[in-house]
Order: structure tokens, then sequence, then C-alpha cells
């Protein structure tokens, strides 16, 4: 069954017609081709998958594609601006935060939304946040880094 | 893997939904957060040819509160459930639970509604919730009933819902003036850990004379449901609050459940935390009362 929807897919509207067996994930992936979201466990555990819908982080997996009609999507894709890469992936670069990369663009999405919401995160509350963003690489901590430095960087006014 | 496929219905009311889900019958399922469905559908554990949409719903995602009588919409999602102000100060235990389940995606997308109806033995929000005395409300097109939400569990992912109804929230009321409650969850991580045991626990004091005059300690993943440990709450009702009486409480705890031995733990295991857990946490209401 085929559903015609219409959504801000980082920051450009679209019209979409999705299967609506679809998930938010096979949308992006396979009709889009925005390969940036990551196919990982397909049940929510890893977080690879993970955009953010009207701002909030979600698992792409565990969303149908028809869910997002009249929402906005913010994938990794839609980070870099004309003014360059965001602030939170020049963090990541600069402290070193990415190995592998596959878990990066969730990891990514969820930082951004918690400085979104919470300019001064303690340590505890970054951890807290990306509690849902596995990474078999970093051991973290270069990731609790970044997070932290783009937080500093932010609230001293520079991207 | 690609979902089965199925048709896509979304309902303009609550009502609507009751109507198509008669109509249905044995095809249809109900999709809220799909958290638990779409991984199930995945699997090919459920292939149901349709799909009733709650998700969108507005009259399902609404928290109010009038003269002491609070209403949970069972689509309000679980971090809605873990910030709203109103559950924080009138339900602590409640917004604690909301905040140890899953992951924080996962709790935006995850409902208060799926966590109840999916029925799981190791479910983090129930034992809160019915530690506070809650009801749900089941809707079918022509009928509704009340029920306590501890009588809709029959066994793992079973209830006593029937097919033609919704459960459309959840009813609380607000626990008395001296009353207090926490909620416990022990896993192997702080998040996407299913419980190796968890819990709630409640008591209410008579103001006048300081003794626990109603009191509910709820445990979870030690049954087939969670479980309402009665020696313990017998022993609590009418004695003065206090460690003595909170560690004789958690003993009782320990007993009054029936934990097996699996891949997150020993039953032996588990009995020794429910022990420990229920006397802290019964400590923690305690601490609710004295912080008022």
């Amino acid at each position: 069954m085929k559903k015609k929807i219409q959504m801000s897919i980082n920051r450009r509207t679209c019209e979409v017609e999705v299967e609506t067996h679809w998930t938010l994930l096979d949308m992006l992936r396979n009709e889009l081709g925005l390969l940036g979201t990551k196919r990982g466990c397909e049940k929510g555990d890893c977080g690879a998958c993970t955009v953010l819908v009207n701002g909030k982080p979600v698992n792409a997996c565990l969303y149908l594609a028809v869910r997002a009609n009249g929402k906005e999507i913010l994938t990794v894709e839609g980070l870099e601006t004309d003014e360059g890469l965001h602030p939170v992936q020049k963090a990541f670069l600069k402290k070193g935060a990415v190995q592998c990369g596959f878990c990066t663009g969730g990891m990514l999405l969820t930082a951004v939304s918690l400085l979104d919401k919470n300019s001064s995160p303690t340590e505890e509350e970054v951890r807290s946040a990306i509690s849902g963003n596995l990474c078999r690489c970093t051991g973290y901590q270069y990731i609790v880094d970044a997070v932290m430095f783009a937080a500093e960087r932010k609230n001293q006014g520079v991207a | 893997m690609t979902l089965p496929r199925f048709q896509y219905n979304e309902p303009a009311s609550l009502a609507e939904a009751c109507q198509m889900i008669r109509a249905f019958g044995e095809k249809a399922a109900l999709l809220a957060g799909g958290t638990d469905l779409l991984v199930k559908m995945r699997n090919r554990e459920r292939q149901p040819q349709e799909i009733v949409s709650l998700a969108e719903l507005e009259e399902m995602t609404q928290i109010s509160a009038a003269g002491g009588r609070h209403a949970i919409g069972a689509c309000c999602t679980v971090s809605q459930i873990a910030a709203s102000m109103e559950v924080k100060s009138t339900f602590p235990a409640l917004a604690s639970g909301a905040e140890h389940l899953g992951s924080p995606a996962v709790r935006n997308i995850g409902t208060i509604g799926g966590n109840i109806v999916t029925a799981s033995p190791s479910a983090d929000l129930p034992p809160a919730l019915v530690a506070y005395g809650a009801e749900v409300r089941l809707k079918s097109e022509d009928q509704e009933r009340f029920l306590p939400l501890e009588e809709l569990f029959r066994g793992p992912g079973d209830t006593c819902i029937k097919k033609d109804e919704i459960l459309a929230d959840l009813r609380l009321e607000s626990p008395p003036e001296v009353s207090g409650a926490g909620f416990f969850k022990l896993g192997n991580r702080r998040a996407l850990q299913i419980s190796i045991v968890n819990g709630a626990c409640y008591f209410a004091l008579n103001p006048g004379s300081g003794e626990i005059e109603k009191a509910r300690v709820v445990l979870g993943a030690v049954a087939p449901t969670l479980v309402r440990a009665v020696s313990a709450e017998s022993l609590l009702v009418g004695e003065k609050p206090g460690k003595g009486l909170f560690q004789e409480a958690g003993r009782a705890a320990a007993l009054d459940c029936s934990p097996i031995d699996d891949l997150r733990g020993s039953a032996a295991y588990r009995r020794d935390m429910i022990q420990v857990l229920t006397c802290r946490t019964l400590q923690t209401a305690l601490d609710e009362i004295r912080n008022h």
C-alpha cells in the first residue's frame, strides 16, 4: 500500500511516495539515498539509525515512514550548512571521537539534540544522553570529551 | 529485513479506532509507539494485515488532572511521562520508572500504553503504577470498563484486554498528603537493559499516629506477571516506618516472589536483590515523606 507524505528533510520540503510498511530508515536509505543513517540492529538497541524528528532523537528503524508526514526530519547529512561543518562535528574531529564511524551519525545527532536543550551538560548528562548509542571502538571517552568541548565552545560563542 | 506488508489505517479518533478493530477482528494490530510491535513484525512473530495507528491521536497523548484525579493517555510517550511536571511532583516513582526505561531515543517513541499491553514481566512502568493504585480504562465501540491495573496481567505477553478493546488511559488518584513512593531497577548497565529485577514501594502514614496505614510493595521480573509482596505489605501496616521494619519487609518480599534462573540472573540472586532493593526503596519512600 502506497501513501504520499510531505515532510521537511534537512530543512527542505520533500514529497515522497512511501510504502506503508517502510520504516523511516528504509525511506531515507533506499528511496532517498541518505546513507549516513546506518542500518544496525533494527530493533532499537544500537542507535546507529538515530535521526531527529521534530528535534528529538528517535530510532529510524522503529518509526514507520508514514509517521514522518508533516514532521521535521534531520539526518547527519543535514548538519553541515553553507557555513561549514556543524560545531559538534568540528568538536568530534578535534577530539578524535571517530574511529570506524558507524555510530558517528547517530552520536552527532543525539549530541546536537542534547546541546539544543541543555547548553551546559555535566559529563553524567552527556553519558546518559548517548546511552542508547553504542560504540564498539572508542570506549566513549573521546566522544564525551567532544560533546563537552562543543558545549564549552558554544557557550564561549566560538563555533 | 523489511517489515511484512500491511494496510495502514489512521483513525481520526479513539472512537473510530474502536470501530476499526472490531471490523478487522483478528487481522488487526494496534500501533502506538511501535518499539515492540515493529520488532516482532520484523521477526515475523506477528504479521497483522491491518495496522490501526493510534500514534498521532492527540486525544490519547494528554496528561490531565481535575480534583485530585489524574488521567494519563495511553499514547503518552515514555519521555513525556519522565518530563511531565505533574507526574514528577505527584507520582515521582512513576517518573523514575520512565527515566530508566530503554534509551532516550526509545523513550521518545515508546508509549506508556505499549509498555503495559506488551505485558512483559520486567516492564518498567507497571510497578510504580500499581504501587500508586492505578486503574486502566478499556474502551470498545459501545462500552467502556475500568479495571485495577494489577488485574490486567495474566502472564507474559498476556492480558485480559478483549480483542475489540483499546487501552484508552490510566487513572490515578493523588496520593494522600503523608505518603511516599520509590522505584527500583537492577540491570547490567543503566540503559537499554531488561530488568534483572525491578519494583516499586508505596506507603501512606496516619497523620496522627505516624503509623503506616496503607502499603503496596510491587515486584517485577520475579514471576510470570508483576506481583504484590502481600506479606511484606501486611508486615508494614500498623507499624511506624524505620530501618528495622524495612529490613524485615525486604526479607518478607524476597519470600513473596517466585523468580527463575535465566540469562539475566539466577533465582537466588534475584531473591537477594529483591530483599536489599525493597528495603532501600521503602527508605526512598520515607525520605519523600520527610522532604515534603
